[in-house]
């Protein structure tokens, strides 16, 4: 769990979200919908997008996840992170973890997404506030700062 | 109970002539490996159109084909494919064909002590053609308001249809299903503007599509016409195109 390992026991009807809240007290993991719907619980799981709220947390095990929390912190945030505020591309913000995690588990796989690519990305994750273009710019501004950065 | 853990259940491969797909294959896993081959396109066609990245890192083939949903978008594409389907219990294995294992709706062929290990189809030849076609409010996270899955395949000069498979959703209170009578009028046939037409109006004189708060039977008796028309003009085009 973002870089640390954790030995919990759990309920075999608990779900991934609420371990993550609850018990690890990872609070920028949301809920929104709880039934796969809305994307607000994203957290990245091996490697893959995964709504928490799909996720019980047995199948958690062995598996490596990442949150908000352990994506950057207010010293050092991540470049996804840098440019949502450089474009003002959160209003209510409750998305916003949800859409960070979704715009770099896009870059670490794909260092130069095009636009179709960061909204085929990020379509599971819905925003009722912005209309997603100020978070799609962004997300590519990111891409790029990266992997100028890396060359 | 949670199978997930059995990952000798996850694969994707080619053997026998066929295509073999494990139950537990997720969605996302099957995207990154089909390739660009006509039924590599075809399932890439109903994957991308598939709830969203993140339903993909979970949804397995063999819970969508278990779910045995009227408004299930993979199992018409694998009824156009001829796909059949492994189950395993303690006292073996069983194989049958995908649309006998689907009883009715929510309802399939496996035993209380059963579970289904994989879908495989024979692997098309080079000459087929396939187009899947998926009507709803948004691209993306919606369910179907009717979909329409097309495979064709020709003679070895490209000209005449040899087979003819098409399956579509959200039929009254079935499962999905093939429309045989609308196949047999392609079969022998150029695939050319006479032929898409008259397939186009059969399908129009058999169907009896499901009505909810969506849309009506009425709309999705005319829009499935406007998509099985998509969907030959687009093999038309794949097939000239080769």
């Amino acid at each position: 769990m973002n870089g640390k390992d954790h030995a919990l026991v759990v309920e075999s009807t608990e779900r991934l979200l609420d371990v993550l809240r609850d018990r690890l007290d990872l609070k920028g993991v949301k809920e929104g919908c709880g039934t796969g719907d809305c994307g607000t619980c994203t957290v990245i799981m091996d490697g893959r997008l995964v709504n928490s709220c799909l996720v019980l947390a047995v199948q958690a095990r062995d598996k490596k996840i990442t949150t908000i929390e352990g994506v950057g912190t207010r010293e050092k945030l991540h470049p996804v992170q840098k440019a949502l505020m450089k474009y003002g591309a959160a209003q209510c913000g409750f998305c916003t973890p949800a859409m960070v995690l979704a715009g770099k588990n896009l870059v670490d796989h794909n260092p130069s997404p095009s636009k179709e690519e960061i909204k085929e990305a990020i379509s599971g994750v819905l925003c009722r506030c912005t209309g997603y273009y100020k978070i799609i710019d962004a997300i590519h501004d990111a891409a790029k700062e990266i992997s100028e950065v890396r060359s | 109970m949670d199978l997930s853990g059995l990952s000798e259940l996850r694969y994707v491969k080619r053997e026998d002539g066929e295509i073999k797909i494990g139950a537990l294959t997720t969605i996302g896993d099957l995207e990154r490996q089909v390739d660009n081959s006509a039924w590599g396109r075809f399932l890439n066609d109903v994957i991308t159109k598939f709830g969203s990245p993140n339903i993909r890192s979970l949804a397995t083939i063999g819970g969508n084909i278990c779910a045995a949903s009227s408004s299930e978008d993979l199992i018409p594409v694998f009824l156009a494919l001829d796909a059949k389907v492994k189950t395993l219990r303690k006292s073996g294995t069983r194989e049958m064909p995908l649309q006998e294992f689907l009883v009715a709706k929510r309802k399939t062929a496996l035993h209380a002590d059963e579970i289904l290990v994989e879908v495989s189809f024979p692997e098309p030849s080079a000459r087929a053609a396939c187009s899947f076609q998926k009507l709803g409010m948004r691209n993306i996270l919606i369910i179907a308001l009717v979909s329409v899955a097309v495979f064709l395949d020709t003679d070895d000069s490209r000209s005449n249809i040899t087979q003819a498979r098409i399956a579509l959703n959200r039929l009254k209170g079935k499962i999905p299903q093939r429309v045989k009578s609308v196949e047999k009028g392609l079969l022998d046939k150029r695939l050319d503007e006479h032929a898409i037409k008259s397939a186009v109006e059969r399908l129009g004189e058999e169907l009896t599509l499901t009505s909810d708060f969506r849309a009506s039977s009425e709309y999705r008796c005319e829009a499935v016409k406007v998509l099985l028309r998509r969907a030959l003009v687009d093999c038309q085009q794949n097939i000239l195109k080769k």
